[in-house]
């Protein structure tokens, strides 16, 4: 007999996921991931004019709106063969890194790091040996006795008053907590940090799209006019300012966000061991240093390993028909043929067959999510920070390979320990590192150009659509925070005909296939130690590892905004 | 000028109803509004749009919400913390509370006025509205040049 328990939502923000999971002895037997609801972008944009699909898409979500609005210029750029300026180029790579710098460190901090640091046991914490251990760990300055005391005198204010807001949702004092209190203070104490820091990384997207949230993207190459005198124009000041901002990024990420990862890992090294999933990777690659049709010019590189042997890493194709394709065995869809489908051929149909809601538990021997199932040649593979580094790594590049044998020989674990939720979270720290390098390195190359005299910023020659073919096919692709995304456009009579996107999470929280074979979420929950089923924190650390968003691949709607677990013993 | 007060329209534009308050704040974007006063559409911003509360010491909100009430209806709420707003706001109602939570924490919380716009559901795909939100519109946005004038222009006398 195993007990079922329900996690809904799972997901702290935008967009909703559901996970139900069987345990048997203490552990994760088997569990299923499902979206419970819809949201037909493709059905929007079926008609629309091809340049300003990226406005549509990039209201699909709050959290990475630009990363849609870019992966879609470049999907129309494709079909309609403009190669972008290389200052457009620069400024969207620089737009990107501030983007990933942004959602890595507010994953960390605001999505996931409850998951580990106890936040009422902070309150336990002695703010001067707080203090010792924050400076043994970093330079940072804030970090004297009287700034963790006052800290502390806030909190405990707003935890008497009942009003813990955000730290409502958490297990608080449960065994699976093994922090100390001073480390558990100097990550609430960051928690806040970030919160301020978070809002001026954002800036940049302001300066280079004009508005924030929703930046603007232009098909040909990017809105915003060089001008060394014009002062509403991208003048010196404000490149001095981008600088600036991107300095201070990554200073934070160095001296705040990598110690604080290091210290909460070295006392968790056993999720090192837990969660690893399918060991099976993909990244399509992103940040072109050369432009984007030159891959091997890419700070991510491309690839996909298989079953774990990163000695081999196999090149991806997006437009060949019989790599990515989406299944929809166990999802409520209809097709109107049998079999997966290219994106391109992509059909988007609802067929909802699972229970009226609201219901106790899904049948999960039919059907049981709005997510499709995407396959890469019929594999299942993991995207995200961990299949970027893997990649990386596996590729034999120098600058992934620093920092990874870096960590692994810090925290004093194997390099099998990668393969896990803690390896996963360690991941996203790691790429951090490098892409808040990489963003300064964008900048001036940007600047150098600039200076060289070359100012264009955008290719025109298509923006009337009498130069474009009758029909027209394109494929975007992007390294998203969240992992490999991609958008694939039917262009016909100057109108979008169909417009399909396979998007991180479908990839990770999918059903399982016809075959039976599990994808990432499913995989990686499976064995999954639960110490309490009342209290299933672990399952939010597996799940929130992988940074659920699931705004863009379904929407589902709760009333009170919190973690439910319920638990039901199953008949067998 | 130092900046005095912000009207923000929250909401997805994807969703039907849902993003009654990004069309409210294109609406009022357009019009003549006393100096001081911003406009933003503030999309599904989440966290993104913190600093624009920490900038504004007054804040307008405009949002969808879920109470139940005939679709159309408008309401004004003063919400202090988060937990004031209202449960069912609308889908990006997470982002938006953690938001809010996060600004208290910070001691930061500005002084807001919420104007909700009750709709039925929010399966709707699609960028237009429904007609029972389009007819309150107008009626929206009387009540929010209204505020803003008595907001901005404290001494005058108020006629509502």
């Amino acid at each position: 007999m195993s007990t079922r328990i329900v996690v809904d939502p799972v997901t702290r923000i935008e967009g909703h996921l559901r996970i139900e999971a069987d345990i048997e002895n203490g552990k994760i037997k088997d569990a299923y991931s499902s979206g419970t609801m819809v949201r037909l972008l493709e059905e929007i944009l079926r008609g629309r004019d091809p340049l300003d699909a990226w406005a549509y898409v990039g209201r699909v979500c709050g959290v990475c709106t630009s990363v849609h609005s870019l992966t879609s210029v470049r999907a129309v750029e494709d079909a309609l063969d403009i190669v972008i300026p290389p200052n457009a180029e620069m400024v969207r790579n620089i737009m990107f890194c501030a983007q990933y710098m942004h959602d890595h460190v507010v994953h960390f901090y605001h999505l996931h790091a409850m998951d580990w640091v106890d936040v009422v046991n902070a309150l336990k914490a002695d703010p001067k040996k707080t203090s010792e251990l924050a400076q043994s760990i970093s330079n940072w300055p804030k970090s004297s006795p009287g700034y963790f005391s006052d800290l502390q005198k806030r909190i405990t204010k707003f935890v008497e008053s009942g009003q813990l807001g955000i730290f409502s949702n958490g297990y608080w004092g449960h065994p699976a907590y093994k922090l100390p209190a001073e480390v558990n203070l100097i990550g609430l104490a960051h928690y806040l940090e970030a919160l301020e820091w978070q809002k001026e990384i954002v800036k940049v997207h302001t300066i280079f799209g004009g508005k924030n949230p929703h930046p603007n993207y232009l098909v040909g190459g990017m809105a915003c006019a060089i001008s060394t005198d014009d002062v509403s124009g991208l003048n010196a000041e404000r490149l001095a300012y981008v600088e600036q901002l991107l300095k201070q990024g990554k200073e934070f990420i160095e001296q705040v966000y990598i110690p604080d990862l290091m210290a909460i890992a070295s006392f968790y090294k056993d999720w090192g061991a837990i969660g690893g999933g399918l060991g099976s990777f993909m990244a399509y690659g992103d940040l072109p240093w050369n432009g984007y049709r030159d891959i091997s010019s890419y700070k991510f590189p491309q690839g996909v390993i298989l079953n774990k042997d990163i000695s081999k890493v196999y090149d991806v194709d997006l437009r060949k028909d019989d790599e990515v394709q989406e299944f929809i065995d166990n999802s409520w869809y209809e097709y109107k043929g049998k079999g997966g489908l290219h994106p391109w051929k992509g059909e988007s149909k609802i067929k909802y067959t699972g229970p009226k809601p609201p219901f106790e538990n899904l049948d999960t021997s039919k059907a049981y999510s709005y997510l499709k199932t995407p396959r890469w040649k019929g594999n299942a593979v993991e995207v995200g920070p961990l299949a970027r580094v893997l990649v990386g790594y596996a590729r034999g590049r120098e600058d992934f390979k620093m920092v990874v044998d870096k960590a692994l020989k810090d925290l004093d674990v194997p390099v099998t320990a990668l393969f896990s939720t803690l390896g996963r979270t360690a991941a996203r720290g790691l790429e951090s590192v490098l892409v808040a390098q990489w963003g300064l390195d964008f900048f001036y190359q940007l600047i150098d150009n600039i200076k060289k005299g070359d100012t264009r910023m955008a290719d025109s020659s298509k923006r009337s659509s009498s130069k474009w073919p009758e029909k027209a096919l394109g494929v975007g692709h992007s390294e998203a925070p969240r992992g490999a995304l991609a958008h694939w456009i039917n262009i016909e009579d100057e109108k979008i005909a169909n417009y399909q996107l396979v998007v991180p999470t479908t990839w990770n929280a999918s059903p399982r296939d016809a075959k039976g074979q599990v994808s990432a979420y499913e995989a990686a929950l499976r064995d999954t130690p639960i110490a309490d089923p009342k209290q299933p924190v672990e399952i939010l650390r597996t799940v929130h590892s992988f940074d659920p968003c699931l705004a863009c691949a379904v929407h589902l709607y709760d009333e009170e905004g919190k973690h439910i677990s319920r638990i039901s013993v199953l008949g067998d | 000028m130092e900046a005095r007060l912000l009207i923000m329209g929250v909401g997805n534009y994807l969703m039907g109803d849902e993003g009654v308050g990004v069309h409210a704040a294109q609406l009022l974007s357009r019009l003549s509004l006393p100096p001081g006063v911003d406009v933003v559409d503030g999309g599904t911003g989440g966290f993104h749009l913190l600093e624009y509360f920490e900038k504004y010491p007054r804040v307008i909100l405009i949002d969808a919400t879920l109470d139940g009430n005939k679709a159309g209806s408008i309401r004004l709420i003063r919400p202090r913390f988060a937990a004031d707003f209202p449960k069912s706001m609308s889908t990006h109602d997470i982002g938006l509370k953690d938001m809010m939570s996060s600004l208290q924490l910070l001691g930061k919380i500005p002084d807001i006025h919420l104007f909700v716009v009750s709709i039925e559901f929010i399966q709707q795909q699609g960028v237009e509205l429904t007609d029972e939100v389009e007819a309150a519109m107008p009626e929206l946005l009387q009540q929010v040049t209204a505020l803003t004038d008595k907001l901005v222009f404290p001494s005058e006398p108020v006629t509502n």
